[in-house]
């Protein structure tokens, strides 16, 4: 199981000059596959390396580094974008991470430009983001009443000369899910990053990462996710977390990210039958990079969405979403 | 994965996985005289999968993948695996090689000069290096070339050349037949039959040689002949190269380089004859 | 360039941030600019790598500034038309990244 080898890498890098060409390629093939070489590449920086891990680590580095520097660039002109109508513009996620600096944007891949505006604010920007060129990814009636009725954003869009997409959030989970952040707060402690971008506070962004990861996903690249919490981690207060999660309703989230993270990650934690469950689906990768155990990948398929939704909604979006051929990789 | 194989071509590394045993006895013999990649740690994985796990045994349906993949890529049946496996790699370089300028583009090599040609598929500009490469000049590449962003040097990157249609009746013709692979019926690209490159250019298969001339050629046209200017020249290289977003500014100052040092001609031409006399033209008249 | 609406505002004033400077290659037929931030690689011809050179000390400029500027060194022919060409170029400028309001 290469991915509990990647993750024990991470979490203890000189293990790593024990590795064979053999157990080298599993590595690298599982580190790919959870968009974590780059990651990888900085954790084992230093290290003795064989022949041709080097120029790999590198690539992966590089690509990172510009994956960053587009994703600012992306926000910077998000910012210009909504400076005409006075929103600020907080980002969430990668580019956060990046902005600021922070450990968990190290190496980090970054793909759209998730940002958080207030919801009475929708309107005017969706209207300044077309103004300024972005546009929508696809005209499907479906898809878009859905996102519209029912989902914490707009559809996606995508900007038609830059061809990269940007998520407009209005809070962290969608409107089915059981938890229900404050958004308001969330927006109302935002901190400032240079002068013209937002990020949450450093505990919001623990919250948003553990709700993104367990509220709202079939934890596809939960490995990556769960190493942003870790990182994320670091510099802060847990029962200032515990109280500030508390707010949000998603106490028991942030609790299973922590646990998660240090067994995973860190000194270790003591873990309940559902967090061995989800351990066992985030370490379903081999050395070729497949996902093994595909019956607990689709549990956890189907589990995302019921999360998400009452099970009559269930069934017709699934239905919906399989007569159109989406079926989990 | 069932079926495996670690091959070397020019500096990448792939390591292909197969469901299948065929796909891989295909690779093993036409890559024979190719470096041995066991015991090394490959760049890339691919992965030849079945669509499905019924998919594995009845009308057996491979999915392509690896390392990088595309969700929609359509599946192959596995009397084309060698094909399949060919596209597993290009896909990995097309979407992961960072260590060089990527250009679609074939080129040659003749007295330490190498012509790169460049242009859609159907353009002749495989078919030409391939019968070049018979022809006195060492074949770098039929499909992908290599711009070195230190040196402005070409790499080569000798796969098997991938002979499409009415090409593989004029190559196959002129090379012995244990260099050619199984001829491939009615693939998405038509027929298409794979050659072994000549001994030397896989010897040779680690050596540059820095970019002389570069062509855009057209076949099926009246013989014409047209300098093309660096900015065209550069709009349709930037356009040929799937890695050069991604470079970043080592990428626009090997690009750019290559542009101003190497002059462009766009060649048409209605038959091979007719070709080789341009090309020898343009490489006489000081290229 | 398209051509642009007829309501262009004259006074408006743009600077070059220092960040946004570009790596310039002349090509025999056209300019390259290669804009570090974003990654984007822009073809461009007269007037433009001119404009950006005349504001790189990154001074704040309405388009008769840098009118003012370049027809030291240029012939712009009749004035009124050269600053409409320039502001339009300016707005393009701006919509790109590469020049921002100041």
């Amino acid at each position: 199981m290469s991915a509990a080898l990647l993750v024990r890498v991470l979490r203890d890098p000189a293990s790593v000059e024990a590795l064979d060409a053999a157990g080298w390629t599993g590595l690298l093939a599982a580190a790919k596959a959870e968009r974590l070489i780059a990651t990888l590449a900085w954790r084992i920086e230093g290290r003795q390396l064989p022949h041709g891990v080097k120029p790999i680590l590198l690539d992966a580095r590089m690509d990172a580094e510009r994956e960053a520097r587009q994703a600012l660039w992306e926000a910077d002109r998000a910012a210009h974008a909504l400076s005409a109508i006075g929103v600020r513009l907080v980002v969430l996620k990668g580019t956060a991470y990046a902005a600021a600096g922070l450990a968990a944007g190290q190496g980090r891949f970054i793909g759209d430009l998730d940002i958080l505006v207030p919801r009475a604010a929708m309107e005017a920007v969706e209207r300044a983001l077309m103004a300024a060129g972005w546009e929508w990814v696809k005209e499907d009636a479906y898809d878009d009443a859905y996102y519209r009725q029912w989902m914490h954003e707009l559809p996606p869009m995508i900007h038609a000369e830059r061809d990269r997409m940007i998520d407009v959030h209005h809070t962290i989970l969608p409107l089915t899910a059981r938890p229900k952040p404050d958004a308001a707060a969330l927006l109302a402690d935002a901190v400032a990053i240079g002068d013209s971008l937002w990020t949450l506070s450093p505990e919001d962004r623990v919250i948003h990462a553990a709700a993104h990861m367990l509220a709202d996903g079939d934890l596809q690249g939960g490995l990556r996710n769960l190493w942003d919490i870790h990182c994320l981690l670091h510099d802060i207060d847990r029962s200032t977390l515990d109280r500030r999660a508390a707010r949000h309703g998603l106490r028991a989230h942030v609790r299973q990210a922590e646990r998660l993270a240090d067994a995973l990650y860190g000194g270790g934690a003591a873990l309940t039958a559902w967090d061995r469950v989800v351990r066992a689906r985030l370490l379903a990768r081999d050395g070729w990079g497949r996902e093994t155990r595909k019956l607990l990948v689709f549990a956890c398929y189907l589990r995302s969405h019921w999360l998400r939704m009452p099970p009559l909604m269930l069934a017709r979006h699934l239905w919906t979403k399989w007569r159109k051929g989406h079926r989990p990789r | 994965m069932r079926h495996g194989l670690t091959l070397r071509i020019g500096p990448a590394t792939f390591r292909i996985g197969s469901a299948w045993r065929t796909p891989i006895e295909a690779l093993a013999r036409l890559y024979a005289a190719y470096p041995d990649g066991g015991g090394t740690v490959a760049d890339f994985t691919v992965r030849l999968q079945p669509t499905s796990t019924l998919r594995r045994w009845v009308r057996p349906s491979i999915f392509i993948t690896g390392d990088h993949g595309l969700a929609d890529a359509a599946p192959m049946s596995l009397a084309h695996g060698l094909l399949a496996a060919e596209m597993g790699m290009n896909l990995q370089m097309a979407l992961g090689w960072r260590r060089h300028l990527l250009l679609h583009a074939s080129s040659v090599e003749k007295d330490g000069r190498a012509l790169v040609m460049t242009g859609e598929s159907g353009s002749g500009k495989s078919t030409l290096a391939a019968l070049l490469g018979e022809r006195g000049w060492r074949l770098m590449g039929d499909e992908f070339a290599l711009l070195d962003l230190d040196s402005g040097a070409i790499l080569p990157f000798p796969r098997l050349v991938s002979l499409k249609n009415q090409a593989i009746g004029v190559v196959a013709d002129a090379v012995a037949p244990d260099r050619l692979g199984p001829l491939l019926r009615a693939t998405a690209k038509g027929d298409i039959r794979h050659m072994v490159p000549r001994a030397d250019a896989v010897a040779r298969m680690s050596e540059g040689a820095m970019p002389a001339l570069l062509l855009f050629p057209r076949f099926g046209h009246e013989a014409a002949l047209r300098p093309v200017g660096q900015g065209e020249a550069f709009m349709r290289l930037t356009q040929a190269s799937t890695n050069y977003v991604a470079l970043g500014e080592p990428g626009f100052a090997a690009l750019t380089r290559f542009v101003t040092g190497v002059p462009a001609c766009a060649i048409d031409f209605p038959t091979g004859d007719a070709a080789f006399e341009m090309v020898g033209r343009l490489w006489e008249g000081g290229a | 360039m398209p051509q642009e609406e007829p309501a262009l505002d004259r006074t408006r004033i743009y600077r070059l941030d220092p960040r946004d400077h570009c790596r310039i290659c002349p090509l025999d037929d056209l300019v390259l600019l290669y804009h570090v931030r974003s990654g984007q690689t822009h073809m461009v011809i007269s007037p433009v790598p001119e404009m950006l050179e005349a504001m790189a000390d990154g001074a704040p400029l309405s388009a008769s500034d840098l009118y003012a500027r370049l027809a030291h060194d240029y012939d712009l022919g009749p004035p009124d038309a050269a600053v409409a060409q320039i502001g339009a170029q300016l707005q393009a400028l701006e919509a790109l990244g590469l020049v921002r309001a100041a």
